[in-house]
């Protein structure tokens, strides 16, 4: 297997794999969205609350803020020694929000909560989660804790995921008489006409549309557009609670821990 | 009502994104342009801001008017 690196940066990042199988990138895919576990809000104790959103819809708001996560320091609570319901300091963070609009009508943001762990907090402070007119008040705590996004989408570590085949386009100089058809028809620029050559560049942002394929007017067709099976190109985009990177190498801790898991199973069904 | 804090479909955070949105749309720029500098690319975080109304807006003047019709004297 091949890794060469396209685009990386804390947020998102873009991997060209060689050598792999869909079955492998789909796994890794899966692990990504459903079982990387992040810090959000689960639980709210709402003290007071006069604006004009209702408690559950402001808990929900709550919920879907995504918090900066430290994984190295907190545990899943099912796997918590503490065994309790509350949680314990290795296993719950509580963030604390008391905001009340005093002559002028305010917004609230995700800046105005006071976090337990100054580590975890929301990963932007603009945030706005809800408007406060005159005299109105917030007063809450909320309870954040490591979850999966199998459970809940507030919990899932990426807001984009994807894999698709490496393409692969050839233009037959013998039948191409560069009418330049098919550089009208590529809506991603990548086919591109240099006095009579037909040049490709940026292959990897092909969607393989197939466009070009359909606008060339030669028999047999001089543009052929197809992919590689064993080449994908991986794309990472988080929601900013872990670095992509991080996602990626959690992912692939959780598939070892899965296959030595199975392993350990496999003796036991054969006696 | 409030701009919702992640995008219904893939769950890019958006709820940071609309003030600097509407204020760069009034100011009379292209929406589309804004969105492409908000590094929203895909059509289903572009349609969160582009079909949003901000009702709250609306309805928080209620209690702003009741609060100056309480102060005053009778
Ligand atoms: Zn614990
Ligand atoms: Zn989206």
């Amino acid at each position: 297997m091949k890794i060469q690196i396209l685009e990386k940066n804390d947020i998102s990042m873009r991997l060209l794999i060689e050598g792999t199988n869909a079955p492998l990138m789909n796994t890794l895919r899966r692990i990504i969205l459903s079982e990387v576990p992040t810090m959000a809000v689960d639980d709210v104790v709402i003290l007071e609350n006069s604006s004009a959103l209702q408690d559950e819809f402001l808990a929900h708001r709550i919920g879907l803020v995504p918090l900066k996560t430290d994984l190295d320091t907190y545990n899943l609570p099912e796997n918590c020694e503490c065994k309790s319901e509350f949680g314990c300091n290795l296993c719950r963070v509580s963030l604390v929000l008391d905001v009340e609009a005093e002559d002028h009508t305010i917004v609230v943001r995700s800046s105005d909560f006071k976090s337990e762990n100054p580590t975890v907090i929301p990963v932007s402070n603009e945030i706005s989660l809800v408007k406060l007119a005159p005299e109105q008040k917030i007063r809450l705590e909320a309870y954040a804790r490591l979850g999966k996004g199998k459970d809940h989408a507030r919990w899932q570590s990426v807001s984009m995921c994807t894999y698709k085949y490496k393409p692969i386009i050839s233009v037959n100089t013998e039948l191409c008489n560069s009418c330049g058809e098919c550089v009208e028809a590529c809506s991603r620029n990548i086919i591109t006409k240099t006095g009579k050559k037909i040049e490709i560049r940026n292959l990897e942002n092909c969607t393989l549309c197939q466009d070009c394929v359909k606008a060339c007017q030669e028999t047999p067709k001089a543009v052929k557009s197809s992919w590689d099976e064993t080449s994908f190109i991986f794309a990472i985009e988080s929601t900013g609670a872990l670095t992509s990177e991080r996602i990626l190498r959690e992912a692939l801790n959780i598939l070892d821990g899965k296959l030595v898991e199975f392993l350990k199973q496999l003796p036991v069904k054969k006696t | 009502m409030i701009i919702p804090i992640r995008c219904f479909t893939c769950g890019k955070l958006i709820g940071d994104k609309w003030e600097y949105f509407s204020r760069r749309v009034k100011e009379g720029e292209d929406a589309g342009k804004v969105l492409d500098d908000l590094g929203l690319d895909r059509y289903c975080c572009r349609r969160m801001l582009l079909s949003h109304v901000e009702i709250i807006d609306e309805i928080i003047r209620f209690y702003e008017t009741g609060k100056q019709q309480q102060m005053r004297p009778t």
